[in-house]
């Protein structure tokens, strides 16, 4: 006598705890970004605060894109759109901001960018990252030849893990070593940020700083005349 | 004419081998699922280029929603001297602590079944006053689901949702939040104090839509009991350099 089970129900049974299962889990970790922000007691030595010489210095305020006519944050498809301000220097460049309508407009050096990835054909920057990556050309010159002596195995053989391990260890190395010379001309980049601006424009600005191999960079608080300037700069480019 | 005679066959399968390998499947998924946890608030963090892993253990994940409510979530690791169970209650216990410091009118003190309760919550925040009426909930009938829907905000006033926060640049008049960091980096557990140290004990959990003012609050009060460094979660976009 030949005994048959029929398994067919219990295979309907195993795929629905397969498809729960595959339903619940979280296969993707999320990614982090580390940062470190200097602490909040007011330094009252003045000469101990690192000071950015005026050439060096880049300012990034980041906004969101405001409704026509009106203060409010406005959305496409959900997301908000970020609008990214930048300077050179102090604000009102050489002579300063004034106190007029006038001087403000005339000495205004706010200019305005976005966030933008490499073009696809040409793999140039675009956007802030071209801004961005224009003022550290030195450092990403050197940079770009490590990159590529990584590449021809100038760190040693790509052959298999271990070895790859041990030559991303080396470029590492060097890479910072580049990143933190003191005879290459670097920017000191200064990230501001209006109240409305997103969270996530924050992050992406951090990237920007990653991409960009920008070692001197901080977050710091709007002053009066990052303000002043951007609402001039609305003022004046309103649609 | 004659008639061409088709054996009958049986149409029976057997399904015996299929079975196996969907037992094998379950079982693959079974034991690599983790749970999603269920959060009070759903965010859908930004993408970032950063590849760095979030920790999976010894860290307090600070969990922002876009009107600028905080709960806490920890994770802490699997070994027998601090698990998470234990963790919490040790929490628990030093944010009274240093509450009642400061609000010596009405101090707060929790009973063992309370700190039991604690001890297996997911994510919490509620104002440490409510704390003792949030945790007695559970002995109600449907207590958990309560519990979550206080979480979640049901709309009753007597029900506030969300750790209070506010601009504080003052290390020793402490908010709410900052005494649950700061009884966090108290505690005796090491591995986690040494992570919140090093800047990856504590992560920042927020939408991409959220404002900046929101995300700030929290920085800036981070920042007022030095903890100048954390991190902030990320979701991974398509590599670019």
């Amino acid at each position: 006598m030949q005994i048959r089970v029929d398994f067919t129900p219990m295979v309907d049974m195993n795929m629905l705890l397969i498809t729960f299962f595959m339903l619940c889990t979280t296969m993707i970790k999320s990614q982090t970004l580390t940062i470190a922000l200097p602490s909040n007691e007011k330094v009252d030595n003045v000469e101990n605060m690192s000071q950015a010489s005026e050439d060096d210095a880049v300012t990034i305020i980041l906004d969101a894109k405001r409704k026509k006519g009106s203060m409010d944050v406005d959305t496409v498809n959900g997301k908000v759109v970020p609008v990214v301000y930048y300077y050179f220097g102090k604000p009102g460049g050489a002579a300063g901001l004034g106190n007029s309508p006038e001087s403000i407009a005339a000495n205004n050096n706010l200019q305005v960018s976005e966030f933008l990835s490499n073009d696809e054909k040409t793999m140039q920057a675009r956007g802030i990252r071209a801004i961005i990556q224009e003022r550290n050309k030195d450092v990403l010159t050197e940079i770009n030849a490590l990159k590529k002596k990584y590449q021809d195995g100038g760190f040693g053989s790509l052959e298999t893990k271990a070895d790859r391990e041990k030559a991303q260890m080396a470029y590492d190395e060097a890479a910072s070593k580049v990143r933190k010379d003191e005879n290459l001309k670097k920017p000191v980049i200064i990230i501001k940020s209006t109240p409305q601006a997103s969270f996530g424009s924050l992050v992406s600005v951090l990237d920007e700083m990653q991409i960009n191999s920008i070692s001197k960079y901080q977050i710091d608080n709007m002053t009066k005349a990052d303000s002043i300037m951007v609402i001039d700069y609305q003022n004046r480019h309103h649609e | 004419m004659g008639r061409v005679k088709i054996a009958k066959k049986s149409t029976f399968i057997d399904m015996t081998a299929m079975s196996d390998v969907t037992v094998l499947l379950l079982t693959f998924f079974m034991l690599t699922s983790t749970f999603l946890s269920k959060e009070p608030a759903t965010v859908i963090t930004p993408p970032s280029v950063s590849t760095e892993k979030v920790q999976e253990t010894n860290v307090v994940q600070v969990l922002v929603n876009p009107e600028g409510k905080i709960w806490l979530t920890m994770n802490n690791d699997t070994s027998a001297n601090w698990s998470n169970e234990k963790m919490r209650v040790a929490v628990l216990d030093k944010v009274a602590e240093i509450y009642n410091e400061t609000h010596k009118s009405k101090p707060i003190s929790f009973t063992p079944e309370q700190k039991y309760t604690f001890s297996k919550l997911g994510a919490f925040g509620v104002p440490l006053a409510k704390m003792g009426e949030f945790l007695n909930t559970i002995n109600e009938p449907e207590g958990q689901t309560k519990m979550d829907k206080w979480l979640e905000g049901d709309g009753n006033p007597n029900h506030p949702t969300g750790i209070p926060i506010s601009w504080n640049q003052n290390d020793q008049t402490p908010n709410e939040f900052q005494m649950w960091m700061k009884a966090m980096r108290q505690s005796d557990n090491e591995n986690l104090v040494n992570a919140i140290k090093d800047g990856t004990g504590v992560a920042i959990k927020a939408d991409q839509n959220t404002s900046f003012e929101v995300v700030h609050l929290v920085m800036d009060n981070l920042q007022t009991i030095h903890m100048n460094k954390f991190t902030l979660l990320t979701a991974l976009k398509g590599a670019e350099e």
